[in-house]
């Protein structure tokens, strides 16, 4: 399951293991305290844990372009549904 | 994620595309991540070997106590241009990134194409602006001081005061100062506070305004139409032998945040005008 796989790529990629366990509400920003250079080094992390490109730079991209320059984990997961 | 050893430290960097090189450098407590959510990587990408890195201090590079000049910046880039193989790059810096790309210029005119300074402010040419009117740095002193932090109308370019006191702060009025302020890797700011980078940046560092003025790659002076160092773009452009000035409409200090598109679309249209670097390689 893609929340699963987060929840471990948070915990050994980025060293990120909240008391509150991760849900789809989660915000990168706002609740985990990730600044946008661990969204660049997660982007990497899950290409290398899919073993593929994923068009993360337009997201990233999308991400600069927003009022709340936040996301939540349940996008992410709908990120990951869409392109694997 | 890419890391390189240069200069002594680990630096992370990111590259992408392919042909001329051209070098992208983040301002203070910023990181190369600006330059994702600016699209200027990937837009560079599509005609150039575009390579972005974490400053000392910053992102994912080492962050020695020490060595935060402009001029120990510069050190590291030309270090890093060696071990990635770039004999020489068009450097676009933002900020004190800006800052970094003339130092380098200046030290080792050799290895620098063109510059595009973006928004720089020289601790030589500070007598040049009058600071009291930066909006950006009245707001934020307004936030910080509802949070616990006291900063003074003529610090705002003193990072030591405004460290010092961060790193001073109790828990609960930490948690305040980051909520008032979002400031996001607030971890990375207080590691940041505990080297010399806020004393050090002010300093000249043997960048004075003579050796500014003998900078004469082509050099863009991008600023920011509300930008407070206005007087500064306007000395780039008269006392820089071949340095051209452009504003961006809109945008204050931070282009490539505030009007990304039209910052992106001025880099690539200087960047894309230049005399091709290839021919004037293979006579050298």
């Amino acid at each position: 399951m893609i929340l699963d796989d987060l929840r471990a790529i948070f915990r050994d990629g980025l060293n990120v293991d909240p008391i509150e366990p991760i849900t789809p509400e989660t915000r990168f920003f706002a609740d985990l305290g990730l600044a946008s250079i661990d969204a660049v080094v997660l982007g990497e992390e899950l290409q290398k844990h899919y073993g593929r490109k994923l068009p993360f730079s337009e997201m990233l991209a999308e991400l600069g372009e927003r009022e709340e320059r936040d996301m939540t984990i349940g996008e992410l997961v709908a990120f990951l549904q869409q392109n694997l | 994620m890419p890391k390189t050893k240069a200069n002594g430290l680990t630096f992370h960097y990111q590259q992408a595309g392919d042909g001329p090189d051209v070098v992208l450098i983040h301002g203070l407590t910023g990181d190369l991540s600006i330059w994702f959510l600016s699209r200027t990587l990937a837009a560079l990408a599509e005609n150039f070997r575009a390579t972005a890195y974490d400053l000392r201090g910053h992102g994912y590079s080492d962050a020695p106590e020490t060595g935060y000049t402009s001029l120990d910046h510069a050190r590291d880039l030309l270090a890093l241009l060696d071990v990635l193989k770039i004999r020489r790059a068009r450097l676009v810096g933002h900020s004190f990134g800006a800052v970094v790309a003339a130092h380098a210029a200046v030290i080792a005119p050799e290895r620098v194409e063109a510059l595009i300074l973006s928004d720089p402010y020289f601790p030589s040419l500070r007598h040049l602006e009058d600071l009291s009117r930066w909006g950006h740095w009245q707001n934020f002193r307004k936030e910080a001081e509802e949070a616990g932090v006291q900063l003074s109308v003529d610090t705002w370019y003193d990072l030591t005061t405004f460290f010092d006191q961060v790193l001073h702060l109790d828990d609960q009025r930490m948690l305040a100062f980051r909520r008032a302020v979002g400031l996001p890797g607030l971890n990375r700011v207080l590691r940041l506070a505990q080297t010399t980078c806020g004393a050090d940046s002010k300093l000249e560092a043997g960048l004075d305004a003579n050796s500014i003025a003998q900078i004469s790659v082509p050099c863009l002076a991008l600023y920011g139409e509300h930008s407070p160092f206005l007087s500064t773009a306007d000395h780039l452009v008269s006392n820089l032998p071949h340095c051209r000035g452009r504003r961006i409409p809109g945008a204050q200090h931070r282009a490539p945040e505030e009007a990304a598109g039209a910052f992106v679309a001025a880099v690539r249209e200087f960047l894309e005008d230049l005399e091709p670097v290839a021919q004037r390689d293979t006579c050298s």
